[in-house]
């Protein structure tokens, strides 16, 4: 996100999201010195001026003599949407509850907006939203009383009209026990929670399980929403496809350690596709650059993809094809084959 | 200290207080409801009583006095069953009232509002104190209403020095189960210790009673510096133990409060 310098008396601010470098320099030009603010959005390159609302230098943890990150650094700037995608217990949710200081580092240090959690955790936490991937709420409360209490906690004036708004959005009952929602329920008012005072920081931890395909659209577009308001969001996940939609980079850890920090074009570019062809005739055809795992069944062939997707495109194109899957692999897949160390 | 938590929290005890307050004054006015039977046998009961084992009426305080006038009978009881049930209340509540966000999967969410881990254990520490205090004073209130009703006079002094000693015994196991809460694994069942801690604590000075061979014994045991059981009919307050008492109470509690903010969260 680039901020343009303001002429005095601005007061209007417009958002253009996900502009080319050549639009992005057009409507830069349009507006430089005149009374519009322009905000302008674009994937793959980073703002080198803004501040690092994450930082974390060489930080581990352990638990007692079990591993839990070792030498994690990474920064988040200020706008940014960051992926932290690995695998069920690469560290993921310790990273977090250490950011946030739930846990105690071992070694190194995080801070968030430039500040030690450690010292500053009080002021620090109201300028945060947190999304955990375990909703335990109090069971005997009602989501609107916890939502309340949450927004007494943060002093929060006129709240309720706020609370309303989310919870039709998200569809949620707040006058259902929490110990009666189901676990998406449960997710729907943990999203509220975090929310709910517009922090500068949303940290989200796994958001989307529990969520059905309409719920996560509407959550990506509350996320999107609020990150072309300025706020700068740390999303971990484990499904690559969620990172890949929102994110301008990501991290990737696995066994405790960062593995690569990429943006997410190089990400795509690395990224493995599973592809399921059946072909017209038995007859084999030659596969394209970059094909591996072959695996040939009568008119069917079946084969991982690394590549720019325009050149396996072309190639489709010349083939005569009854039918076509293209799939994610898992991340353990992407990890064997991209990370191996 | 944070009033919205704290308003929550006493909110959160109120049923499990309810319950506990209820059997302490049951207990209360069932022992000072049956001194007027024992009473009416006069001069039979004290010689019955008199024919138990001496070793057995000295582990539990009981002399004369315990049966010629109700402020007697009630510092036995007050003894043997109100200080261990309010004090099993109090410590199981110290033990788990930090603890319990732990062990139901809160503490992550209360850990990342904005509140410092110090007003949270500050403020639920407050909670803990009310809550003993309320109880506390209405069980001396429903004792001496219930002395009036059932009994002659009350012995005021010796009433006094036993609720003080009672509320520093009770303040200690409190503290003791803050600290147990603090340092032991927030999954585990804190009654079997805490029920062990206090009832062994009375019966070692119960049993250094009896014996003059393990007499030392006593000295483990905080009923030894702060009796609750009269001694020829009266009771002065050791103002010293108090002082004492309240102090490694007030270091336990700190013990408890440091190690909670430099504690991991896990779950």
């Amino acid at each position: 996100m680039v901020l343009l310098p303001l002429p005095e008396g601005a007061e209007k601010m417009t958002i253009f999201p996900d502009v080319d470098a050549l639009m992005r320099e057009e409507v830069c030009s349009k507006f430089n010195g005149m009374w519009v603010q322009c905000v302008v959005f674009w994937k793959g390159i980073q703002p080198t001026s803004a501040m690092n609302i994450i930082e974390t230098q060489s930080l581990s943890k352990f638990y007692g003599k079990e591993r839990g990150i070792t030498d994690v650094t990474i920064s988040v700037k200020q706008g940014e949407i960051f992926g932290f995608i690995g695998p069920n217990g690469a560290g993921k949710s310790t990273t977090i509850r250490t950011l946030l200081g739930l846990l105690a580092p071992s070694s190194g240090e995080a801070k968030l907006f430039g500040q030690s959690i450690l010292e500053n955790g009080h002021e620090l936490r109201r300028r945060i939203g947190y999304l955990p991937s375990e909703v335990d709420y109090y069971a005997e409360m009602t989501s609107r009383e916890l939502l309340e209490y949450h927004a007494n906690i943060y002093g929060l004036e006129n709240a309720g009209e706020k609370i309303r708004e989310l919870a039709h959005y998200f569809e949620l009952d707040l006058d259902r026990p929490i110990a009666d929602l189901s676990f998406g329920n449960k997710k729907k008012c943990a999203i509220i929670q975090s929310v709910v005072h517009e922090p500068e920081l949303l940290i989200l931890d796994e958001p989307t399980s529990g969520l059905d395909p309409l719920m996560q659209n509407r959550f990506f577009e509350l996320l999107e929403s609020r990150n072309a308001k300025g706020a700068t969001i740390f999303f971990s996940s484990h499904i690559l496809s969620e990172i890949q939609r929102l994110c301008d980079s990501a991290a990737i850890i696995r066994g405790g350690e960062i593995t690569a920090v990429e943006d997410i074009t190089t990400l795509l570019a690395k990224q493995m596709k599973k592809v399921r062809l059946v072909l017209e005739s038995d007859a084999k055809v030659e596969l394209p650059e970059g094909a591996q795992n072959q695996e040939w069944l009568g008119n069917k062939v079946l084969f991982d993809y690394v590549g720019p997707t325009k050149d396996l495109l072309q190639w489709l194109g010349r083939q005569e094809v009854v039918d076509l899957t293209l799939s994610e692999p898992d991340l353990e897949s992407i990890f064997m084959n991209y990370y191996r160390r | 200290m944070n009033a919205v938590l704290f308003t929550k929290e006493l909110k959160r005890n109120r049923k499990n207080t309810l319950i506990w307050t209820a059997i302490v004054l049951a207990f209360t006015l069932m022992i000072l409801s049956i001194y007027p039977s024992f009473s009416h046998m006069g001069e039979d009961m004290v010689k019955l009583m008199s024919s138990l084992p001496e070793e057995y009426a000295k582990a539990f305080g009981m002399d004369e006095a315990t049966w010629s006038s109700i402020i007697g009978f009630y510092a036995t009881y007050y003894g043997i069953y109100i200080t261990l049930l309010m004090g099993i209340y109090t410590a199981s509540t110290g033990a788990t009232i930090i603890g319990k966000e732990e062990r139901d999967g809160t503490a992550e969410f209360l850990l990342t509002r904005p509140i410092s881990r110090g007003s949270v254990a500050g403020t639920k520490l407050a909670v803990l104190g009310a809550l003993f205090i309320i109880v506390y004073l209405v069980q001396t209130l429903v004792a001496v209403i219930g002395m009036n009703l059932f009994g002659s006079e009350i012995a005021w002094e010796a009433m006094v020095a036993m609720h003080i000693h009672g509320f520093f015994l009770i303040a200690f196991f409190t503290a003791a189960g803050v600290l147990m809460g603090s340092f032991l694994s927030v999954k585990l069942n804190y009654m079997g210790p805490i029920v062990g801690m206090i009832f062994g604590s009375y019966f070692l000075n119960a049993i250094a009673s009896a014996s003059d061979a393990v007499d030392w014994l006593a000295y483990l045991s905080p009923y030894h510096y702060l009796p609750l059981t009269l001694d020829k009919g009266s009771l002065e307050p050791n103002l010293l133990a108090c002082g004492v008492i309240a102090a490694i109470t007030a270091m336990l509690v700190w013990i408890g409060y440091s190690r909670y903010l430099k504690r991991d969260i896990i779950g």
